[in-house]
């Protein structure tokens, strides 16, 4: 697994919107938090853009993304927001520059695209962590998390114990994002490989049979039969059908993985609100859950 | 194809409704590999129904055990129509026993799944489908019952029928649009072993060719869903038909990047879109500027086989009843497409 270096200060980060539309008004915070954390900031041509839904077309939402990955002069590519998009352009994707001068691509939601990809087919870390809506938030606690990440300092993410965890202590590389895209890439060559991983999933928006549902599609898959431990993240604002389903998302999830015996924690701090903290995906974590605490610590 | 353009010419006449069924079509020796195709039903057989997936109530099978037994069919209402357990129809536990004692039934020739829904495929992994071999039979529906035509096209290489299922049989069919009497029809035929031909008018967005295949598909959430799975399909020299019901279209977007970048789309012989109806609003601010017409061409322009869209399969009134794992022919004309079931020789 290639780690990108970390950054310094008068580093660059580059902005780009590989997916859904970002008006440019909301990067304004954004570049004045990571100015003040001592980056250089460079936008890309899809930052305010619009073609329709997206921030572009295919061909300048692929040009932008893949001149960022080419600059060597960019030390880190923060997407600026998710939305849906990276799917059409992934295997569009050059990596060859990339992995000679490795650099940290953030963002999380659809960016899970990418996280995966990058895990599978370039074998390089990542950073899932907030975007630019993040940084207008009041409580930025998980916005300076991600400045942590970025200068290297070794994180520990703790939170509070819950009646559905599984106990337990393991160590291997923290893979996961969305858990509408990570079963949605299933069958692709973005598919992740879970065998001795720790797995974190989130999602915002689903109906809860869908999620009980695609749980069923990764269990199928064999996500689950070799998987070192999980830890689900918050599941925001999910729906329920007329006819209630009858379960809570954490029941359907507990339920899920009950046959299994990896570790399992809940209400882990990443999410689509504001408690998402960077997460270093592909580098090694270990995970310890036990009845008072929930610990992750890079390894 | 004379035949072809006959049947276009009666669509573009105005003598054949859309989408309506072509009577006596004319039987032909398939070359194809022989699959499981399970008998054709005799008046006198019987046919199951049960809940695989979402409850339905006595009175909502009601109609449709009417309709069935003027067809000459004995009916054996499962235990599941009645039962509800939140959104199923029963616990795992119950579904599975019911579906599997259908299967297992020498007697019973059909299993008619009662509505989709959502969990059938929490219990396809319970089921034993090796019966199967010895009493083979039809098992028909749509929607959620895609699990069951994947998966029994993955493992026991049998055909089935996706088909409407018991809400498309009406209380009183004066109320129903005679495309409605025409696509229940339609089970009937196919289960009675007569014809199956389909005429739609041609889309502008249509490829035109002619082309041989086993027919598969179904639900294309579904489909998407057991990707990578054990009740995965092969696609590959397939014609392969696709229909959904309540998406916002960047959903069905991303769900025909699934099936491009899990190889469903590259050695098709043919694919059918069938309707997309009930598309989720998009946030007028951020409209999706694609139609399904553009979303699917996007994914196959680079291919060659034939593109039909517009086919009378789905979650609408005209939702004909298609035989899964059976092969086909389809004509993608200038007028009209047809598509015709090729007759077991």
């Amino acid at each position: 697994m290639i780690t990108p270096p970390y950054l310094k200060k008068g580093d660059t980060i580059g902005i780009v919107c590989p997916s859904g539309y970002l008006p440019a008004k909301k990067t304004t915070i954004c570049i004045q938090m990571l100015t003040s954390w001592g980056f250089r900031v460079k936008i890309g041509k899809t930052v305010g853009h619009q073609h329709h839904y997206f921030s572009g077309t295919d061909e300048e939402r692929l040009a932008d993304l893949q001149q960022m990955l080419d600059d060597n002069s960019i030390q880190a590519i923060l997407c600026g927001r998710g939305g849906y998009g990276l799917s059409r352009l992934i295997d569009q994707l050059n990596f060859r520059q990339l992995k000679k001068y490795p650099k940290w691509i953030i963002g999380f939601s659809d960016i899970t695209v990418l996280h995966a990809h990058l895990y599978q087919q370039v074998k390089m870390a990542s950073l899932h962590a907030p975007m630019s809506a993040a940084f207008s938030k009041p409580d930025l606690s998980s916005v300076f998390t991600l400045k942590k990440a970025l200068l290297g300092k070794k994180q520990i993410h703790t939170c509070a114990p819950h009646p559905f965890n599984r106990t337990g202590k393991v160590t291997g590389p923290l893979i996961g994002g969305n858990l509408s895209l990570i079963a949605h890439l299933i069958g692709s060559p973005s598919a992740l490989h879970t065998k001795g991983a720790i797995l974190f999933l989130e999602d915002i928006g689903e109906y809860v049979y869908n999620i009980d549902r695609m749980l069923i599609q990764m269990k199928r898959s064999g996500v689950f039969d070799k998987l070192g431990g999980l830890i689900i993240g918050g599941f925001t604002d999910c729906k329920d059908t007329e006819i209630p389903f009858g379960l809570t998302v954490a029941e359907v999830i507990r339920n899920q993985v009950q046959e299994y015996s990896f570790p399992v924690c809940f209400d882990f701090p990443v999410s689509h609100d504001t408690a998402n903290v960077a997460l270093k995906h592909g580098i090694p974590y270990e995970l310890t859950i036990s009845k008072r605490k929930v610990s992750l610590r890079e390894a | 194809m004379k035949r072809a353009q006959f049947i276009s010419s009666l669509v573009t006449t105005g003598l054949l409704s859309s989408s309506a069924l072509v009577a006596g079509a004319q039987e032909r020796k398939h070359p194809l590999r022989k699959w499981h195709i399970p008998p054709t039903l005799q008046k006198g057989d019987a046919i199951g129904i049960t809940c695989p997936s979402g409850f339905a109530m006595p009175e909502d099978v009601a109609p449709a055990i009417q309709y069935l037994q003027n067809w000459g069919l004995q009916v054996v209402t499962g235990k599941t129509v009645g039962l509800k357990d939140h959104t199923f129809g029963g616990t795992d536990e119950e579904r599975a026993a019911d579906f599997q004692e259908m299967i297992n039934r020498k007697d019973i020739k059909a299993i008619l799944c009662a509505r989709g829904g959502y969990g059938a495929v929490r219990i396809i992994d319970q089921l034993d489908f090796s019966p199967l071999k010895k009493y083979p039979k039809w098992i028909i529906g749509y929607s959620d019952i895609t699990v069951f035509h994947s998966h029994l096209h993955a493992h026991a290489g049998m055909a089935s029928l996706h088909a409407k299922m018991t809400e498309g049989f009406p209380t009183d069919p004066s109320l129903f649009e005679p495309v409605q009497l025409q696509a229940l029809d339609t089970i009937r035929r196919a289960l009675f072993g007569e014809p199956l031909q389909y005429s739609v008018p041609a889309s502008t967005r249509n490829r035109l060719g002619e082309v041989e295949g086993i027919l598969i598909g179904g639900n294309l959430k579904i489909i998407e869903t057991l990707s990578a799975t054990n009740s995965d399909i092969d696609t590959r020299n397939k014609i392969f038909f696709v229909e959904d019901v309540g998406e916002a279209l960047y959903s069905i977007d991303r769900m025909f990047c699934n099936l491009k970048r899990s190889g469903k789309l590259s050695h098709l012989k043919a694919l059918i879109v069938g309707s997309f109806s009930s598309i989720r609003p998009d946030d007028p601010q951020e409209p999706f500027g694609k139609t399904i017409y553009d979303i699917v061409w996007e994914q196959v322009k680079e291919f060659n086989y034939p593109v039909c869209f517009d086919f009378s399969v789905g979650h609408q009134k005209n939702n004909v009843a298609l035989k899964c794992g059976v092969p086909h022919r389809l004509v993608v004309g200038e007028q009209a497409s047809v598509l015709t079931q090729i007759q077991a020789g």
